[in-house]
């Protein structure tokens, strides 16, 4: 382990360390455009130049291509290194226009902060000579170019080659006419693009999803997963609610990836990346919904799950457990489904059980992120033991037939839209032969207008929850906002249900749920809601999985 | 025109007619020394190579025979790669190699494979040779035919093929990983270094030298006369001679084949025939266009070798001797030098691809009247901003020659501005 001093400062890092990631160490930041520490790197920006000294004998070099030495001094605050920085900037600056009060990266952009900390000089170029690029370019169905704000760092072409394979964008002409261009016959459309605007350090490529949408210093930023696929990517989850005027039917302004070695990296795929529109789309469910007589006013959320409860008891009491199907959901939380399961298979005793049907939609798997199965807790609804395994009830697919042949005289459907699940007959057979179907959605569709009671859920972006991914980590949700409407999580409709049932599920809150879920469940033995942590932890005798660099098997070279 | 020098090693044969043609060398004496390689072991050539001082011609100076022993041991295949992109303003010695005796560099550069036992050549040839590159590739055919290329040269059991490639006509890919991203298909940006010098990971990743023509066609001859001989010729540090490109404003421009440290002042009066039409020299450009100007006093009693000339604050280079009379007006050349570098530039690099362009635009005021003086000490700090803050020379090509112009002839600049 190399031991060097950073600006006085002692720090010892990894072998192979270069200097940037190692001022980390020490919380000093080195000013940077071409490297990311997920790319190769190529040392054209210049920009990271610090003084080095190696037994008694100082030089310049690049930290990004240096590597930790013993007995190295570096300097990276000195009259050399500013003036250093300070020319490169002003190269930069010869033709970039530093509009930030119109550019979209204002606020995010590191030309315009390294600009404030290290430049500050007049310019000696005379405006009528800097040189003019293409504007406001599509490269693809999402991202949008300023060549003339690029400073041709070729991250966005790195990534394409190294982590994609797919190499859309490259840089085109030689010396003051290089620029940065789609490669001929190719749009930036790969699963992934979006990540080219998160590696940009300037305002060159912007996302037309998000564009001229908000200024990022009135954003609040908050750490969660993604729940798109079984991966749960770590994000942050960009939003503003203050100024509803502007796009009232937007609170989540854009999702962004967040480091975590052993999930995802610094990547994220296009599919979460703009899968947040979903929360406050349209259709959302705002309030609970009844078939039955409400003697002229609008039913709340507790009078329906009440009904629900009422109903489920009644059936129990009449015709046995078997009597009731409940078709969950692998996406609910850890949370969820500890509630259901303690509710209905503990105290209930209902087999009729299950989270995995051959209707649910498979996402496209690929050897990045994308995992086909899109439920984000499917490893925690087995690690559950939401089906009742070993149990006489029915499951999966053979549930679904039973349901639809009418041997069950109460349904109840977490979240799957049976309505387009299965053809128009057979859906109007479950609802002719079903006695009372309950149903908890958080969008309105077809079974929310056939359904007898149904109770508005939350979603992921309005709820704290843990969610356990295909690899066995545990990972949480955090709740930004309230949920749209009168919405509920779904452990609270299971708790409101348990209290009108008699069933002792006494939880105050969902960080009591999930400590509670280590006295049941051995894998989770021990873990508790803080030791989770923001970077998630792994089940009981689940080893942490090896590293392996997200990156295609083909990557195309650096160019 | 090629040179009239008393020590010709190289050029002994650039007379001979159809010495392109291998019957003509043969009888010249053409694989000679290849045939006495091929029974030595590899490392033995390698010695001699080092012990004769040649240092490489393509500018840098660096001993070939060290740079032949940095070949990491365990790792093939292994490459040789003959720079022959010669693009560097002033320097047009590797062409009469091309054009006179491509058979000598073809015996060099398989020497040099045997001696790190590469298993094939690249001949990399300026785009714009396109003689040179025909008479290169008959002769290669050549070898081929006669066994000198191809598998088992000369009953040795050691195989090497040669393969020729043409380059688009980028200055940059004169520069060895530029060069070799060239040949690997890729748009001509040099790479970044360290780690990665050629020797140990070079083409495709692999062990491959990279030496220019000039500096491979020395080998045979190395070989044929001895070590010491060899090293006997130059100066102290600098073994054998050097193809000098003489041009500029000299009565006899042209290609002359001198022992190194033949002095520069002996170069320009004695063989180019001094300057025309009785006009006084001012200035002289040594080593290409990427050296220091050195004025017509510091031209005195300087020996053309890489040390003494380095002393003297230039470059030896690629030995091309520019000459400069009294007539020149220095701020019109610093123009033309910028104009290249800055369009030669890769474009990978901010200092480079954003100063260059810069430097041209400043340097063009001086032409037409519109500069101040404060763009002089602009310039020389544009320069100084640009100077060794790059990823490769080409930087530092077009920053040392600024720096000199600017500072050894600042006055011809103030005279330019108009306040």
């Amino acid at each position: 382990m190399p031991l060097l001093e950073i600006d006085g400062k002692p720090v010892e890092t990894p072998a192979g360390m270069n200097l940037i990631e190692a001022a980390r160490l020490l919380n000093v930041e080195i000013p940077h455009y071409c490297y990311h520490a997920g790319l190769t790197v190529v040392g054209s920006c210049r920009m990271c130049q610090v003084e080095v000294e190696i037994s008694g004998r100082k030089s310049i070099a690049i930290a990004c291509n240096t590597k930790a030495a013993d007995g190295m001094k570096i300097t990276t605050r000195s009259e050399v290194v500013h003036k250093l920085r300070q020319s490169v900037l002003e190269f930069y600056l010869q033709h970039h226009p530093l509009d930030c009060p119109i550019c979209d990266d204002a606020g995010e952009c590191d030309l315009q902060n390294y600009y404030m900390e290290h430049g500050l000089h007049d310019s000696r170029m005379p405006l009528a000579e800097k040189k003019h690029k293409h504007k406001v370019m599509d490269v693809g169905p999402n991202i949008v170019l300023d060549s003339e704000r690029c400073v041709l760092c070729t991250r966005c072409v790195r990534f394409c080659r190294e982590i994609t394979g797919t190499g859309e964008l490259g840089v085109f002409g030689h010396g003051r006419d290089a620029e940065l261009l789609n490669v001929p016959g190719k749009i930036l459309d790969n699963d992934y693009a979006g990540n080219v605007v998160d590696v940009c350090p300037v305002g060159a490529l912007t996302d037309k999803d998000f564009r001229f949408k908000r200024r990022v210093w009135y954003m609040k930023r908050t750490a969660s997963i993604c729940t798109g696929c079984s991966r749960g990517c770590n994000i942050f989850v960009d939003w503003e609610t203050d100024r509803r005027y502007k796009d009232p039917q937007r609170r989540i302004q854009r999702l962004k990836p967040r480091y975590n070695r052993l999930v995802n990296e610094w990547w994220m795929c296009d599919q979460g990346r703009y899968g947040y529109h979903s929360v406050d789309e349209a259709n959302r469910l705002l309030s609970p919904k009844t078939k039955s007589q409400s003697n002229g006013h609008a039913l709340s959320v507790d009078e329906v799950i009440t009904k629900i409860a009422a109903r489920v008891e009644s059936a129990i009491e009449k015709q046995g457990p078997g009597s009731v199907a409940v078709i969950a959901s692998a996406s609910s939380s850890n949370e969820d489904l500890f509630l259901l399961n303690r509710l209905f298979i503990d105290k209930l005793k209902v087999q009729n059980i299950d989270v995995t049907f051959g209707f649910e939609a498979k996402g496209k798997e690929d050897e990045l992120l994308k995992k086909s199965d899109l439920a984000p807790n499917r490893r925690g609804a087995l690690e559950l033991q939401v089906k009742p395994w070993g149990g006489e009830g029915q499951g999966g697919d053979d549930l679904i037939a039973a349901a639809i042949e009418g041997e069950f005289e109460v349904v109840i459907v977490v979240r799957h839209d049976l309505s387009t699940a299965m053809s128009e007959k057979d859906f109007a057979k479950l609802r002719r032969n079903t006695g009372y179907i309950a149903y908890l959605s958080s969008h309105e569709n077809g079974l929310t207008e056939v359904a007898d009671d149904v109770v508005p859920i939350a979603m992921w972006a309005e709820r704290e929850a843990t969610y356990t991914n295909f690899q066995g980590r545990v990972q949480k949700t955090a709740r930004p906002f309230d949920p749209a409407g009168l919405a509920i999580p779904e452990w609270e409709v299971w708790k409101k249900f348990g209290e009108i049932a008699g069933v002792e599920l006494n939880f105050s809150d969902v960080r009591d749920v999930f400590n509670a879920i280590g006295m049941h469940f051995e894998s989770f033995k021990g873990i508790n809601w803080e030791s989770v942590g923001s970077g998630g932890r792994m089940l009981n005798g689940t080893p942490e999985p090896t590293y392996k660099r997200i990156q295609t098997s083909t990557p195309l070279t650096a160019y | 025109m090629i040179g009239n020098g008393s020590t010709r090693l190289l050029s002994r044969n650039f007379d001979v007619e159809n010495l392109t043609n291998l019957e003509v060398a043969l009888k010249h004496g053409a694989y000679e020394q290849l045939k006495r390689a091929v029974k030595m072991k590899p490392e033995e050539v390698t010695e001699i190579v080092k012990a004769s001082g040649l240092r490489g011609h393509g500018g840098a100076g660096f001993s070939a025979g060290t740079k032949w022993g940095f070949i990491p041991k365990d790792k093939f295949p292994r490459y040789v790669t003959v720079n022959g992109d010669e693009s560097e303003p002033g320097t047009c010695k590797d062409r009469l190699i091309f054009e006179r005796d491509p058979h000598l560099l073809i015996e060099g550069a398989l020497i040099c494979a045997y001696a790190v036992q590469a298993e094939r050549i690249y001949i990399y040839i300026r785009g714009e040779y396109f003689y040179p590159t025909r008479v290169v590739a008959e002769a290669v055919q050549q070898a081929y035919a006669k066994g000198f290329a191809g598998k088992n040269i000369l009953n040795s059991g050691w195989s090497c093929s040669i393969h020729m490639h043409n380059g688009a006509g980028a200055y940059i890919c004169g520069e060895e990983t530029g060069l070799i991203e060239s040949l690997e298909g890729k748009k001509g940006w040099p790479r970044l270094k360290p780690p990665f010098y050629p020797a140990a990971i070079g083409l495709w990743g692999q062990p491959t030298i990279v030496n220019n023509v000039e500096t491979l066609a020395f080998v045979p001859r190395i070989l044929e006369i001895g070590a010491e001989k060899f090293a006997g010729l130059g100066s102290p540090k600098n073994g054998g001679t050097a193809l000098y490109s003489l041009s500029g404003n000299i009565s006899r421009p042209g290609v002359y084949e001198l022992p190194m440290g033949t002095p520069l002042m002996d170069l320009v009066n004695e063989y180019g025939g001094g300057i025309p039409n009785g006009r006084k020299l001012k200035a002289v450009i040594p080593g290409g266009s990427s050296s220091h100007i050195l004025t017509a006093e510091e031209c005195e009693n300087l020996p053309l070798d890489f040390e003494s000339v380095a002393a003297r604050g230039s470059m030896l280079g690629s030995a091309a001797v520019m000459v400069i009379d009294e007539t020149v007006s220095i701020p019109k050349l610093m123009h033309w030098m910028v104009r290249f570098y800055a369009h030669e530039s890769c474009g990978q690099c901010t200092p480079c691809r954003e100063g260059t362009d810069w430097l041209l635009r400043l340097s063009k005021r001086f032409l037409d009247g519109s500069a101040r003086k404060r763009d002089i000490d602009d310039m020389w700090e544009l320069a100084d901003n640009i100077d060794g803050k790059t990823i490769c020379a080409l930087g530092a090509a077009v920053a040392w020659p600024t720096k000199s112009y600017l500072v050894k002839f600042r006055h011809e600049f103030e005279a330019a501005c108009k306040n």
